[in-house]
């Protein structure tokens, strides 16, 4: 019997997904199924709360670039 | 259409038949969103009759009475015939209905800043509720606020924040003892007429009545004082239902309305450096572009300041687009830029570089694309109910990611796939 599961299918960069999977590996509230490379899905009451870590994941690893400029 | 006039339900073997086999994705999708919008009743499907279209009964007996004209419904108003006071003319009604529009906007605003600024000059009580129910502005101890969904709706075009404004007032309709049928079907007529007419009041209903208060309010309408049982349609009534190319020649001419206050000419100056020139005084168009700029100085009647990385993605937090921020600029852009556009040869008003870094900075942002809906698992009923299942959902357009080697598929709506399995299941 198949069985349908609500979520929110979620695009990204196999990078990105790795950096989700790290997410979801402390406390697994997020993933539901991981599909492929590039593509899983996550709780659909989650997600925001998961952009929010993930933003704050690359904030760390990723060096912006200086734009503070002179006025 | 031309199901309208057919009386009995139409088999759907036939409707097939109409329609060219390599076309046969298309008719399930425009089937599937009809069915949504309950325009058509598709019976289920089952052994003994086949299935037969029709349209649900109330809008096809609306839309047969629409097309003929028929009924006593006054869909297009009824002219007053009563003497026409001189001193209205078209450019007194949109003088009307700008200052009563802009009233309303530098409300929204200036509930950032101190209330008591625009003491006795604002909309009135009844307004003012309705921006605070359709969480425009919030109100709170510290005199209130601009919300996320105000922001946006500053960008907008004045059209588009007409019919805001109109659909919170149709949501609420009921709260304030309107029937919102009537509600709808009165705004739908108020597009239909002609402006700078006179209409009679007197035809109306007594909750039609009721609503030309608020409509006043909002400057879609105009009540002569010596003569209230007339009531002149302003542009902003009167484009309600046209179509976006009418809506654009009548925001040329009306453009004033939409932030700014001074005149309808442009006063943004944006260099290849991101710096952000604009004249302006008006602390409504200041206001906006501290929305998704870093402004830095201000003079009597100019500001400067720069756009940032840091200030576009807090206005992309606010829920504003780079695309309404790049048609804002360009739409208010200075006779300069668009004088120096005109001598390269209809070249883009804004810089290049600018623009695209605005939408680079966007994009920085979606690194991750979120589609809602469904996953379908386990099927263990053999590679055949899993294909026919997937095409399907392929046929109707709700499909968007499927896996044949893991046989997983996902969708965007539920409903009709989960009857299509059950319909098998019959089988």
């Amino acid at each position: 019997m198949p069985r349908a599961i609500r979520g929110v299918l979620v695009e990204c960069d196999p990078s990105i997904k790795s950096i989700i999977v790290k997410i979801d590996s402390e406390d697994h509230a997020f993933i539901v199924e991981e599909l492929d490379d590039q593509t899983l899905v996550v709780k659909e009451n989650m997600l925001a709360i998961l952009k929010m870590r993930l933003e704050d994941e690359l904030k760390n690893t990723q060096q912006l670039p200086d734009d503070s400029g002179s006025e | 259409m031309a199901l309208l006039y057919m009386t009995k339900p139409f088999p759907l073997t036939d409707l097939d038949l109409w329609v060219q086999p390599d076309s046969k994705r298309q008719k399930d999708q425009a089937l599937s969103l009809l069915k949504r919008l309950h325009i058509v009743n598709i019976t289920a499907p089952s052994r003994e009759d086949p299935q037969v279209v029709s349209l649900t009964e109330n809008f096809g007996s609306s839309l047969r009475l629409a097309l003929t004209g028929g009924g006593n419904h006054n869909s297009f108003g009824v002219p007053s015939g009563e003497v026409v006071d001189a001193g209205v003319d078209l450019s007194f009604l949109d003088n009307y209905a700008r200052a009563q529009w802009e009233g309303i906007l530098h409300y929204i605003v200036s509930s950032v800043g101190d209330g008591t600024r625009q003491e006795g000059q604002g909309p009135t009580a009844a307004v003012k509720q309705l921006l605070e129910a359709g969480n425009l502005v919030t109100k709170s101890r510290h005199g209130g606020g601009i919300t996320q969904a105000g922001f946006s709706f500053l960008l907008q075009e004045v059209n588009a924040q007409v019919w805001t404004l109109l659909l919170l007032w149709i949501e609420n309709a009921e709260k304030m003892e309107l029937d919102s049928v009537e509600v709808l079907s009165f705004l739908f007529m108020l597009g239909s007429l002609e402006l700078g007419r006179a209409y009679s009041t007197k035809t109306l209903s007594k909750t039609q009545t009721q609503m030309l208060d608020y409509l006043v309010d909002f400057g879609l309408i105009f009540i002569p004082p010596s003569t209230p049982t007339q009531f002149f349609p302003t542009r902003l009534s009167t484009t309600l239902t046209s179509d976006a190319s009418a809506l654009r020649s009548v925001s040329a001419g009306f453009d004033a309305a939409s932030t700014n206050t001074s005149g309808s000419k442009g006063f943004i100056i944006i260099e290849t450096n991101y710096r952000l020139y604009a004249y302006t005084s008006s602390p409504l168009q200041i206001a906006v572009l501290a929305l998704f700029s870093k402004l830095s100085t201000r003079y009597p009647n100019m500001v400067s300041g720069r756009i940032t990385r840091d200030s576009i993605r807090q206005a992309i937090t606010h829920g504003i687009t780079s695309d309404q921020i790049i048609s804002y600029l360009s739409t208010h852009a200075h006779p300069q830029l668009l004088k120096h556009a005109g001598a390269v040869g209809a070249g883009p008003v804004l810089p290049p570089t600018v623009v695209d870094q605005i939408r680079l900075w966007q994009i920085e942002n979606e690194r991750m694309k979120a589609t809602p809906g469904f996953l379908f698992r386990d099927f263990d009923g053999g590679q055949k109910e899993y294909e026919g299942c997937v095409r399907y959902a392929d046929e109707i357009g709700v499909l968007v990611w499927k896996s044949d080697a893991k046989r997983m598929f996902f969708v965007t709506r539920i409903e009709q796939v989960r009857d299509y399995i059950k319909s098998r299941k019959m089988k």
